[in-house]
C-alpha cells in the first residue's frame, strides 16, 4: 500500500491532536454488541471532517465503517486510528481505491494488537505498578498512588503519542517490518520476563498466611507455623500459589474459587487451625 | 446530619473521578490503590485509606477488563469498604468482607448499562451514521460515555448515604470467627490474583524468573521496587543477547542472576 509523503498530508496537526485527545475515550462507552465501536468512530470524527466534509454519501460510509466490531487495549489504540486515518486519506484522494479495505485491515489488525497490547498493560505494566504502588501504600506512604499512577500512564502515554505519528506514516509497513524482524515477539518476552519476576517476589511480600494452631506438650506448645519457617521463608504463600495457578489450570471459575477460598479460611478460624 | 451530607457528596465525587478514568485515558485511577487514598482523604483519615487501597488493590489485583470479560466494580467496592473502616475503626480485613460483595452488585448494575443503555446508544449511533450526522454521533458519545459514570457515581452516593448505618448493625450480629475468617481470606486472595496473571505469561521457558524473583524476596527479603529493578537488568540483558542472533542458546542467560 502506498503512503502520503508528509508534504501532502490533507490532514492538519489540530484534527491529529483532536484524534489523540479524543482516543481516550476509548473503553467510556462500552457494551456487549459491539465494545468499543462508539468511541473509536467519535476518535475518527475529526479525520473524516476534514475528507468527506463536501460529500454526505463518503461521510456516511465512513461513519458505518468505523461504528463495526471494536475490541483493542486502550492504551494503543492510536497506532490503529493512524493506520486508518492514512487509508481514509488515500480513499479520498484516490477513486479507485476499494474501501472494504480499511475495514479488513482494521479487523485483522485489532486482533494481535489487543493480544499485544492487553498482555502488556492489563499483564505486565499493572503487575509492577501494583507491586510497586502497594509496598509504599501498605505502610501508608503517599508514594504508592503516586508511583503507581506514574509507572501506568508514563509509558502508556507515550505509547499512545507515538503511536499515531507510526501509524500515520508507516501505515501497513510498521506491521509488515515488525512481524520480519520478531520485535512484537521479543517485547513481549522482555516484558514477560519482568512482570514474573515481580510475580515471584509479589507472592513472597503480599500473600500471607500462616498455621497458629500449637502442638507439643502442655506448657510448651509451639505454633506449627514456626516449624514451616525451618523449612523455607514463604513456604505457605507459595503453595497457595501453585494450588490457585493448578485450579485455573482446570478451568475452574474465579468466582467458584473466591467462594472455596472465604468458606475455608472461616471454617480454618471456627476450628481454630488460622 | 449536615456532616453527612457533605460527605456523600463528595464521596461520590470520589466514586465520579474513578469511573471517569476510561474517559481521560484508562489511566487506571478506578483502582482501589488510589480510590482508596481519595476516600480517606475526604474522611478525613488518609492513612488508614492508603492502607485499606493496598489491601484491596491485592484482593482486586485480578480484576483486569481483558477482551469481553468485565470484573467487579472495585470502584465501588473501595469507596464503601475504606469509608467503612474509617468510620467504624473495625480492621482492614473488615473492608475486604464488605467491597467484595459491594464491586459484584454494582458489577451487575454496571453489565446491565453496557447491555441495554450503551447498546442503544451505538444503535442511536448507526441511525445518525445512515444520515451522515457526525455531530450527532459526537454528541451521544460525549453524553453516553460520561452519563453511565454519572449513574454509577449516584449510585454509590447513595450507597454510602443509606448503607452506612445498616452495615454497622449488620456487623454487630456476625460472629467473629466470619470476621477472622474474611482476614485470613483477604491475606490469600492475592495468590488468586497472581495465578491469574501467571496464566496469562508463564511459559514453561520463563518458569525461572517467576522462581528467581520469589526467591530474592523471601529469602533475601528484596522490596519490590528492588527486585523490578533486578528485572529490568535480566530483561535487558536477554533482550540484547536475542538480538545478536537468535541461534543464540538462551541457557546461558539464567545462569548471569543467580
Amino acid at each position: 500500500m502506498t503512503t502520503n509523503s508528509k508534504n501532502e498530508r490533507a490532514l492538519t496537526k489540530k484534527d491529529l491532536r483532536q484524534v489523540f485527545t479524543r482516543s481516550c475515550t476509548l473503553d467510556s462507552a462500552w457494551n456487549y454488541e459491539r465494545q468499543q465501536h462508539i468511541n473509536f468512530c467519535y476518535m475518527m470524527i475529526p479525520v473524516l471532517k476534514r475528507l468527506y466534509k463536501d460529500d454526505s454519501a463518503a461521510m456516511s460510509r465512513a461513519l458505518k465503517r468505523h461504528l463495526e466490531f471494536m475490541a483493542c487495549t486502550p492504551h494503543i489504540v492510536t497506532l490503529l486510528a493512524g493506520v486508518c486515518a492514512s487509508m481514509e486519506e488515500e480513499n479520498a484522494a484516490n477513486s479507485d481505491f476499494d474501501e472494504s479495505t480499511i475495514s479488513a485491515v482494521k479487523v485483522s489488525l485489532m486482533g494481535p494488537m489487543a493480544a499485544v497490547g492487553d498482555s502488556f498493560f492489563w499483564g505486565t505494566l499493572l503487575t509492577i505498578a501494583i507491586g510497586v504502588g502497594v509496598s509504599f501504600s501498605s505502610s501508608g506512604n503517599i508514594m504508592g498512588p503516586i508511583l503507581f499512577l506514574l509507572i501506568i500512564n508514563v509509558p502508556a502515554f507515550l505509547v499512545r503519542f507515538y503511536g499515531l505519528r507510526i501509524g500515520l506514516n508507516n501505515g501497513m509497513k510498521f506491521f509488515a517490518d515488525a512481524s520480519n524482524s520478531d520485535t512484537i515477539a521479543r517485547i513481549t518476552k522482555v516484558a514477560s520476563i519482568l512482570g514474573l519476576m515481580v510475580v515471584g517476589a509479589m507472592v513472597a511480600t503480599t500473600v500471607s498466611f500462616s498455621i497458629t494452631y500449637e502442638v507439643g506438650v502442655e506448657g510448651a506448645m509451639t505454633p506449627i507455623q514456626t516449624y514451616i519457617d525451618q523449612i523455607m521463608p514463604c513456604l505457605l504463600p507459595a503453595v497457595a500459589f501453585f494450588v490457585m495457578y493448578y485450579l485455573l489450570g482446570k478451568k475452574i471459575k474465579t468466582t467458584t474459587i473466591l467462594i472455596f477460598l472465604i468458606v475455608f479460611s472461616c471454617v480454618g478460624c471456627y476450628l481454630g487451625i488460622f | 446530619m449536615n456532616n453527612l451530607f457533605l460527605e456523600t457528596v463528595l464521596i461520590t465525587l470520589v466514586a465520579f473521578i474513578g469511573y471517569m478514568h476510561s474517559y481521560w485515558g484508562s489511566t487506571m485511577n478506578n483502582r482501589p490503590i488510589i480510590i482508596g487514598p481519595l476516600t480517606g482523604l475526604v474522611l478525613g483519615n488518609l492513612e488508614m485509606g492508603l492502607m485499606v487501597g493496598a489491601a484491596l488493590e491485592l484482593a482486586f489485583l485480578g480484576a483486569v477488563p481483558i477482551g469481553a470479560s468485565n470484573p467487579p466494580d472495585m470502584t465501588s467496592g473501595t469507596v464503601i469498604g475504606t469509608a467503612f473502616v474509617i468510620i467504624s475503626g473495625q480492621d482492614i480485613g473488615t473492608a475486604v468482607a464488605l467491597a467484595i460483595p459491594v464491586a459484584t452488585l454494582v458489577g451487575v448494575i454496571d453489565n446491565l448499562l453496557m447491555m441495554f443503555v450503551l447498546t442503544q446508544a451505538g444503535h442511536m449511533c448507526d441511525a445518525a451514521a445512515e444520515k451522515g450526522d457526525y455531530r450527532r454521533i459526537e454528541w451521544i458519545t460525549r453524553f453516553a460515555g460520561i452519563g453511565n459514570k454519572v449513574v454509577l457515581a449516584l449510585v454509590v452516593g447513595i450507597g454510602y448515604y443509606l448503607g452506612i448505618p445498616i452495615i454497622e448493625q449488620l456487623l454487630t450480629v456476625i460472629p467473629d470467627f466470619i470476621l477472622r475468617g474474611m482476614d485470613v481470606a483477604a491475606g490469600l486472595l492475592p495468590a488468586v490474583g497472581f495465578a491469574m496473571l501467571a496464566r496469562m505469561i508463564l511459559t514453561k521457558e520463563l518458569s525461572p524468573y517467576l522462581l528467581a524473583g520469589f526467591v530474592l524476596a523471601a529469602y533475601f527479603n528484596a522490596p519490590v521496587l528492588g527486585v523490578t529493578l533486578c528485572g529490568l537488568v535480566v530483561a535487558g540483558v536477554v533482550f540484547f543477547n536475542d538480538s545478536k542472533k537468535n541461534s543464540t542458546k538462551e541457557v546461558s542467560i539464567d545462569d548471569n542472576e543467580f
